[in-house]
């Protein structure tokens, strides 16, 4: 199985080469090698106003900020006064513009796939890929990068509740081997919304009844193979990384009672890293447990909650962000379920969540964009932050990322600069 | 349920107003107690951290400012340090909040029914939507909560002239409240969609048409500004061509849905240069704006919108004339090239009239100069003018009618959102008392 997916990420990446370098042949070859990108031996130095930081601990941002980036990754980022730029290291003053780190999506539709991430032949299919349809800088692609969106979680759809596994992917990279960031990215589950309709009579207790019944075989195998008591098996691959915390279980969760189950049965009962992705709805009123057994909340793509399903309320308009914020949980995350709202409009998402009553006084949009998802994902050591040590996925924006008037002017991804609205704004 | 409950509130109003006519009963007069700022009500004093005042000329915002207001109008603005309160007047503190005028969208179709699209004939200048309209209605609600408290009511492009529009308050439930002025325009659609009227009528056959009906039309006011003058025999009566006796009399304009390169150049050239019409570039877009500098040196105003970007299509020739080679910001175009009268429409439903202040906000995204209020003057004051309504609205000054937006900060930054609406003093939405809508 191993070789075969090595196989098979090896045949995408000669295609994605090919097409990626007929595509933007001297162009890419010069953001590979510009300084600061991993090919490179030069350092890169960026003067900024502002650096957004946004990691949990301390303060969120340094104004007259600089970053030092070589080989892909950040060296040292502090105040412009205070920190020394290494000789030899090019310099970009961007002025009055602002860096924050690459947004992230958990749920993502578009880097693949792009009609056939959605199989139904089976109601839970935890051995499916989304890895098998990714088409690297594809149109929507190229647009999640002028929106800022540097990380995605590509998965299958929610035709059935269990679509198969995600895949972690850098957006704005060429090949396969380059934009991965982790397969499997995770495992998508969808409790209920859309899988009714996978055939006449199927509701949510036989949904639920089964899905129990493919999580108690795939951990029972995985278990098995943990000590050589089984043999290889292509459909419970995807336990192995559950089991040891490789991966995690992204939820399609949005009604009370199905967010209910995601917490009692896949984190409770179960005991797996679980979060709640498509987060909407009046699942909010269940952020008090969710945040007392560390279940993240990464919300969308509705941000608000018109009540037309709830029959206890006076219909009023709510903020799904503010009302998980309410009750509670302080890891809130967005997404878009692109490409039911766009890839680029990620940061709008954050945005609305404020219109409707998030209290962002500590930057929790942004850091809802980067920290938490990356957290969220297991991946907070690669991305999610402007710190040393982690990949130089640097946004430039003309301004505070989260107010729809700013917008993004360049994008560097490890170091590469892969977009620049100077040459061609996408958005 | 707002309205039906609004509905019943009226229902019991009026049966107050009847009681009161007959039996003086007390519980009627409490009913329809006028609240301050209405007409007839104790006056109200709001004191706010920033009013966005946007007059025609000169400052365009007052920090911590006492806006008075009495029987629906603004009686008095200042710096809240140096203007007293009035004995009587009910002060309300907004904290941080701030208050701008009622926004004014020059370009809507949801002020009622939706049979506004008549396309029996190509040119129709004595068709009156007026006759459609719903006050109040739940499209128009939606917009009111997002501050927009002035729509212009237009027909559909279906045809060359689909009619005459009719300005209207979002806010108010019975027509003769709402209404503000019949008519509000005569709507002209030069182009792209009445092609589809007829197979084989191209823009040059429907050029001639409306030039022709527009000759006929402005000899016929001339005949009666004539007689009217002692100079000339009476005319007779002619219902289809009577609104050009308000255009000649300048008490109406023509809003012109204009976009493509050619046809803004006839919108310039015919009407406002031939003919000399009070007219204006109603749904702004595509390559007008290599038009803006000939607009601003006639004084043609420009309401932008639906549509607030070119986007580059790499084809040889793009139908509209314009063929960017990069994204394009349309407000930013008009305004780089010198025109300042620039002001923002949705075509609402196709944006909705709620996201009326989001198409500035985009603007802005795409390189309008927001430094001096333009935004802001762009939903407001700019608008007011072009429709010749600004004596009454669009602006926070002394004697203009009291249609105040309460926001929670910069309105063109959409993390903030519309608390309160009054409208003439009436507070006609508030989050606190209201559902919020949006």
């Amino acid at each position: 199985m191993r070789l075969a997916s090595a196989a098979l990420g090896l045949s995408l990446a000669l295609l994605a080469c090919a097409e990626a370098s007929a595509r933007t042949g001297h162009e890419a070859d010069l953001w590979r090698r510009g300084p600061g990108a991993k090919l490179s031996e030069r350092g890169l130095a960026v003067k900024a106003r502002k650096v957004l930081g946004t990691s949990r601990e301390g303060r969120g941002w340094t104004d007259n900020a600089v970053v030092l980036v070589k080989g892909g990754v950040i060296e040292a980022v502090g105040p412009a006064r205070t920190t020394p730029i290494p000789e030899g290291y090019e310099v970009v003053d961007l002025g009055a513009k602002w860096i924050v780190p690459g947004l992230i999506d958990l749920h993502n539709h578009i880097a693949g796939g792009l009609g056939d991430l959605n199989d139904m032949v089976y109601l839970t299919n935890p051995e499916l890929r989304g890895s098998a349809s990714i088409t690297p800088r594809n149109p929507l692609l190229q647009r999640a990068v002028a929106g800022g969106v540097t990380s995605v979680l590509l998965i299958p759809g929610s035709g059935t509740n269990m679509g198969g596994q995600g895949i972690l992917l850098k957006t704005g990279l060429s090949t396969f081997e380059e934009m991965r960031i982790r397969d499997p990215g995770s495992l998508k589950l969808a409790q209920a919304g859309n899988p009714e309709r996978w055939a006449i009579g199927v509701g949510r207790s036989l949904m639920n009844w089964n899905t129990r019944d493919t999580f108690e075989r795939g951990l029972a195998h995985a278990a098995l193979a943990k000590s050589g008591k089984a043999p290889e098996d292509i459909q419970w691959d995807v336990f192995d990384d559950l089991l040891e915390k490789r991966t995690q279980v992204s939820t399609h969760t949005q009604r009370y009672q199905v967010v209910l189950a995601t917490l009692t049965m896949v984190r409770q009962g179960f005991g797996l890293d679980v979060y709640i992705d498509h987060g909407e709805w009046h699942g909010s009123k269940l952020a008090p447990l969710a945040e007392k057994i560390g279940v993240n909340a990464i919300l969308g793509q509705r941000v608000v909650d018109p009540q037309s399903f709830i029959l206890d309320t006076d219909g009023a308009i709510l903020g799904i962000a503010a009302e998980y914020q309410k009750n509670g949980h302080t890891k809130i995350g967005f997404n878009t379920d692109a490409p039911v709202v766009a890839q680029e409009e990620l940061s709008l998402q954050a945005a609305m969540g404020v219109k409707y009553g998030l209290d962002d006084s500590d930057a929790e949009t942004i850091r809802g964009l980067t920290w938490v998802p990356a957290l969220t994902a297991g991946i907070v050591h690669r991305v999610g932050s402007i710190e040393a040590g982690k990949d130089a996925d640097l946004v430039v924006t003309t301004g505070d990322p989260v107010d729809p008037r700013c917008s993004v002017e360049r994008v560097y991804i490890e170091g590469q600069r892969v977009y620049d609205a100077l040459e061609e704004r996408l958005w | 349920m707002v309205s039906l409950l609004r509905r019943a509130f009226l229902l019991l109003a009026c049966c107050a107003v009847a009681a009161s006519a007959t039996a003086q009963a007390p519980v009627a007069k409490i009913v329809s107690a006028p609240a301050a700022g209405e007409k007839g009500g104790p006056g109200l004093a709001l004191r706010t951290k920033k009013a966005l005042t946007v007059p025609l000329e000169g400052r365009q915002f007052l920090d911590d400012a006492l806006i008075l207001v009495k029987d629906g109008i603004i009686v008095g603005l200042g710096p809240a340090r140096t203007t007293p309160v009035p004995a009587g007047f009910e002060v309300q503190d907004l904290g941080r909040q701030w208050v701008m005028p009622g926004m004014i969208d020059l370009h809507s179709h949801i002020g009622g029914t939706f049979d506004i699209n008549e396309m029996v004939y190509l040119v129709n200048p004595g068709l009156q939507v007026s006759t459609s309209v719903v006050p109040a209605n739940p499209a128009l609600e939606k917009a009111l909560a997002a501050g927009v408290t002035t729509v212009l009511f237009i027909p559909g492009s279906g045809v060359n002239v689909g009619g005459q529009g009719v300005l209207i308050k979002t806010g108010l439930d019975k027509y003769e409240d709402a209404l503000v002025r019949d008519p509000g325009s005569m709507k002209l659609a030069q182009a792209g969609n009445p092609e589809g009227w007829a197979i084989g009528v191209g823009r040059s056959f429907m050029n001639w048409n409306t030039r022709d009906m527009f000759e006929r039309g402005m000899l016929h006011a001339q005949q009666w500004r004539e007689f009217e003058q002692g100079r000339g025999p009476k005319p007779v009566e002619n219902f289809d061509l009577q609104i050009f006796r308000d255009l000649l009399g300048k008490k109406t304009q023509i809003s012109t849905h204009t976009q493509i390169y050619q046809v803004v150049l006839s919108t310039l050239t015919m009407v406002r240069k031939g003919f000399g019409i009070d007219v204006y570039i109603d749904h702004g877009e595509m390559a007008g704006y290599k038009l803006a500098a000939f607009a601003q040196e006639l004084g043609v105003q420009a309401i932008l919108g639906p549509r607030v970007v070119e986007v580059p299509t790499r084809q040889f020739i793009q139908w509209t004339g314009s063929n960017p080679e990069a994204l394009l910001g349309i407000a930013a175009e008009y305004q780089k090239a010198g025109h300042t009268r620039v002001g923002f429409n949705t075509d609402a439903p196709v944006i909705p009239g709620e996201e009326l202040s989001l198409q500035a906000t985009m603007g802005v995204r795409y390189g309008f100069d927001d430094s001096n209020a333009d935004s802001v003057r762009g939903l407001t004051i700019i608008p007011a003018v072009t429709a010749g309504i600004d004596k009454k609205v669009g602006s926070l000054e002394i004697g203009k009618e009291a249609d105040l937006v309460i926001v929670t900060g910069d309105p063109i930054d959409q993390r903030n959102s519309v608390e309160v609406v009054f409208i003439g003093g009436r507070r006609v939405y508030d989050t606190k008392r209201d559902i919020r809508r949006y």
